[in-house]
């Protein structure tokens, strides 16, 4: 599968498109945020379908996290609708919440908890039964590596396994969409592996995955379909191959996006690696 | 961060000789105008600081002087010298345990200086000369200067002096800069800045028993005579021998005033020798954060929860519950929290029986503290608060979640509550006040938990993780002590109906009635705010977990 994302065909070329079928996973109209003078979402539109793996990407301040945070609740939007599978999230907190993951980014976990505690926590909270609880923690934490570190304090976890208890923790429940704020920021490539074969056997599965970064060749080869955010508006969105369109590669292409060029002044720096 | 992972190997050496490093004229140049620009850019971060840094270094020059001029207005005082002696031992004491509270200043964080190419010598030097400047520094300055004079009247004495105030002042400062460089790892690990958190309570503690040591003494006949004993212990050790020298010099000892100037110059000398030894191994040695742990090591908490967990009622009542008891116990802040209420509602009756010779009445303090405990429920989450909002769907989830928060607090706070009523009323054979007292404290615990369920809703403020000081996030102090004086007032309120009944039932046989009152009273306002609380907190989620994420 993974191959097959990474040359960004489409996952079933020829068959109708599956969001002509499905109704989209998310649908945003019209969302608005401001803080104070700083506008960081202005009238955002968008339709992520279902049951692919969506990249939101832009540069650092571009509203990714803000928008994610509107998205799953955790930030009131001042205008706008934001439904998820067909449910308001504002209107109809409950059904939203269980259908659900999220892994925010800058927001702490119950960090004086141990790993396993954490998931018993959450697992409790969100109501599942004791025994298939603790059948899938036991299996999330073998999958992700985390078996040996499950006593140990979350406060003690280096930023990978603080990432990858998060997302265990978003998983528990089964959601039918994950939502994952920089789910690979300062992760280690070996966690990072370990991260994306569980997000891959997840949207096999027929769930969505959408998720925010700004590394263009995770995205790239991670997402079949991609929304770029820059400046609080949606600049593009599709399917990867169509937002890349005739560019090099989908780095090239965002970067074409969202207007940066290299900086001219670099070529002064003549003196770098000269005699010293 | 620090020099982590790079091998203790001296730097390569170019073909043109061996780099030396700056030398130590140059590098304590350096690092004097860096303390310096770290002390103004302070003040210039906000009106509010610099008020604070030009307030706080003109009260310390304040005190100083005045002290200074106190220490000299005991010249000729019999125990004059001895108060020398015991206060410097006391301001180095203090200069022991500034790192842990004040933090430690950027000067010495060898963590920021391991990359550079600095030999410790230098680097010793110019610490101890930028640990030199700055309000704390002239603050011991003056009152040494003040302990030295009291003693000194000859010239020899005033000889000795001269000597003795600079090298206390320098002692001081070397041993606050070397305790702090032994301990920066452990002032940058977690278990350190847990222990730094929890040391807050230490001092409260140490400083309620210093204020009762002191007044005692001060009793017996209101001089300083007390202070004899100590300085003849004291006077033995660094820094204050330098301080006893002066009075050994104008005593015409000679050789004692050498001995005890020496035994001060000595413990400067094996302090700096331990610090530039820690020193060497902080910047060259790797610390524990490029160390990986054996895999499966850490405690092993055991597979299957504790026997707690079991008795614990299942569903998210427990789960809660369960958590914030684990919180109790293994978060500083929290911990803090809860030793200090539970601490408090069991002395503070106590104290103020002994002091005015109260009632039963007393034990409503202990209702009093812990009630604070349900105050800002979700500011302890901080921005943990998330994973609680991500599973509340509902106001009954809501309402589930405060409830289960406020029966942990009734779990550990009723016995103790009943017992203090019980204690205060065998401590004063005031077995008539026992049933209507312990009517008004249940019903005051109720009033408090519901008011302190509704500001938790309402008022929401974030307390950081970090500090063992700072318990509101900038900006939000006035929201802490609105809700806590208003939510007092609102809870005094509130009692008041059972208040007028145990006044009015005070040593009647019916008294007995004010209990299933009180409580009935209590679980029915707790029954109330958890509702309407619970109808706020679901409806303002992302408010509160905004309004707690601060800082």
């Amino acid at each position: 599968m993974a191959e097959n994302r990474g040359t960004g065909i489409p996952p079933i070329p020829g068959e109708p498109e599956p969001e002509g079928e499905r109704p989209p996973a998310v649908r945003v109209r019209g969302l608005w945020k401001t803080f104070g003078e700083q506008v960081a979402v202005s009238g955002i539109d968008l339709d992520l379908p279902t049951g692919r793996f969506v990249g939101l990407v832009g540069p650092n301040g571009a509203g990714k996290t803000t928008t994610l945070s509107m998205v799953t609740g955790l930030l009131r939007p001042d205008s706008g609708t934001v439904e998820v599978v067909g449910r308001d999230v504002w209107r109809d907190p409950v059904d939203v919440k269980a259908r659900i993951g999220v892994l925010p980014e800058g927001l702490r976990l119950f960090e004086r908890l141990s790993g396993r505690e954490l998931l018993t926590y959450m697992g409790r909270m969100r109501d599942l039964d004791p025994d298939e609880l603790e059948s899938r923690t036991e299996q999330l934490l073998d999958v992700l590596d985390l078996s040996g570190a499950q006593h140990k304090l979350v406060v003690d976890y280096s930023t990978g396994m603080r990432k990858k208890i998060g997302l265990a923790a978003a998983l528990l429940h089964n959601p039918e969409v994950l939502f994952l704020d920089e789910p690979f920021e300062g992760v280690d490539p070996v966690s990072a592996q370990a991260i994306r074969g569980v997000l891959e056997r997840y949207t096999d599965s027929g769930a969505t995955v959408v998720f925010s970064s700004h590394v263009m060749e995770l995205v790239e080869s991670l997402c079949d379909w991609v929304a770029v955010l820059a400046a609080g508006r949606i600049r593009a969105h599709g399917p990867t191959a169509e937002v890349r369109g005739e560019a090099e590669s989908l780095h090239h292409a965002f970067l074409e996006l969202v207007g940066a060029r290299g900086n001219p002044d670099g070529a002064r720096l003549d003196w770098l690696g000269g005699a010293r | 961060m620090s020099a982590t992972g790079l091998p203790p190997a001296p730097a390569p050496a170019p073909p043109t000789g061996r780099i030396t490093g700056p030398s130590v004229a140059a590098t304590t140049a350096v690092f004097v105008r860096l303390k310096l620009s770290l002390l103004r850019n302070g003040t210039r971060q906000s009106t509010g600081r610099s008020a604070a840094f030009v307030g706080s270094t003109v009260l310390a020059a304040l005190v100083g002087a005045l002290g200074l001029l106190g220490l000299v207005a005991l010249r000729g005082d019999e125990y004059g010298p001895d108060t020398g002696v015991v206060l410097v031992a006391m301001l180095a004491l203090g200069w022991a345990f500034l790192p842990l509270f004040v933090g430690v200043d950027e000067t010495l964080d060898p963590g920021r200086l391991a990359m550079l190419p600095l030999r410790p010598s230098p680097l010793l030097v110019a610490q101890l000369a930028s640990g030199l400047v700055g309000s704390g520094p002239l603050f011991t300055l003056l009152l040494v200067v003040g302990a030295v004079l009291v003693a000194a009247h000859g010239v020899a004495a005033a000889l000795v002096a001269v000597v003795a105030a600079p090298l206390v002042l320098v002692f001081c400062v070397t041993l606050t800069r070397a305790l702090a460089t032994a301990n920066a790892r452990l002032l940058t690990s977690r278990r350190g800045r847990d222990l730094a958190v929890l040391s807050g309570l230490l001092v409260a503690f140490g400083l309620q028993g210093l204020n009762l040591a002191l007044s005692r003494m001060a009793d017996e006949d209101g001089g300083l005579a007390p202070m004899r004993p100590l300085a003849d212990v004291l006077g033995w050790l660094p820094p204050a021998s330098a301080v006893r020298a002066v009075r050994l010099a104008d005593e015409g000892s000679a050789f004692g005033a050498v001995l005890a100037l020496a035994t001060t110059a000595g413990g400067l000398a094996l302090l700096l020798w331990w610090w530039r030894r820690t020193l060497t191994t902080l910047l060259t040695a790797p610390d524990a954060s490029s160390l990986q742990p054996p895999a499966g090591a850490g405690p092993d908490r055991g597979r299957h929860e504790g026997g707690l967990a079991g008795l614990l009622p299942t569903g998210r009542t427990g789960t809660v519950m369960l958590r914030v008891l684990r919180y109790a116990w293994r978060d500083p802040k929290a911990k803090m929290g809860w030793a200090t209420s539970l601490g408090m509602a069991m002395l503070l009756p106590l104290v103020l029986t002994v002091q005015d010779g109260g009632s039963v009445y007393t034990a409503c303090w202990a209702a009093g503290m812990l009630g604070l405990l349900m105050y800002n429920q979700f500011g302890g989450d901080y921005s943990g608060f998330w994973l609680v909002a991500a599973t509340i769907g509902s106001p009954r989830d809501a309402f589930v979640e405060l409830r289960a928060r406020m029966l942990v607090i009734c779990l550990l706070g009723l016995p103790l509550m009943v017992a203090v009523v019980l204690g205060t009323a065998a401590l004063f054979d005031d077995w008539e006040s026992l049933p209507t007292g312990l009517g008004l404290t249940l019903a005051m615990l109720g009033a408090l938990l519901a008011v302190g369920a509704m500001t938790s809703a309402w008022l929401p403020y974030s307390i950081p993780q970090e500090g063992a000081m700072k318990n509101v996030a900038p900006g939000q102090s006035g929201l802490a002590w609105g809700s806590l004086l208003g939510g007092t007032l609102v809870g005094a309120v509130l009692v008041a109906p059972v208040g007028a009944l145990a006044l009015f039932l005070h040593g009647e046989p019916a008294g007995w009635l004010v209990v299933p009152v009180g409580a009935v009273w209590g679980a029915a306002l707790c029954w109330g705010a958890l509702r309407l609380a619970a109808r706020r907190t679901a409806d303002a989620l992302p408010e509160i977990l905004a309004a707690v994420s601060k800082g």
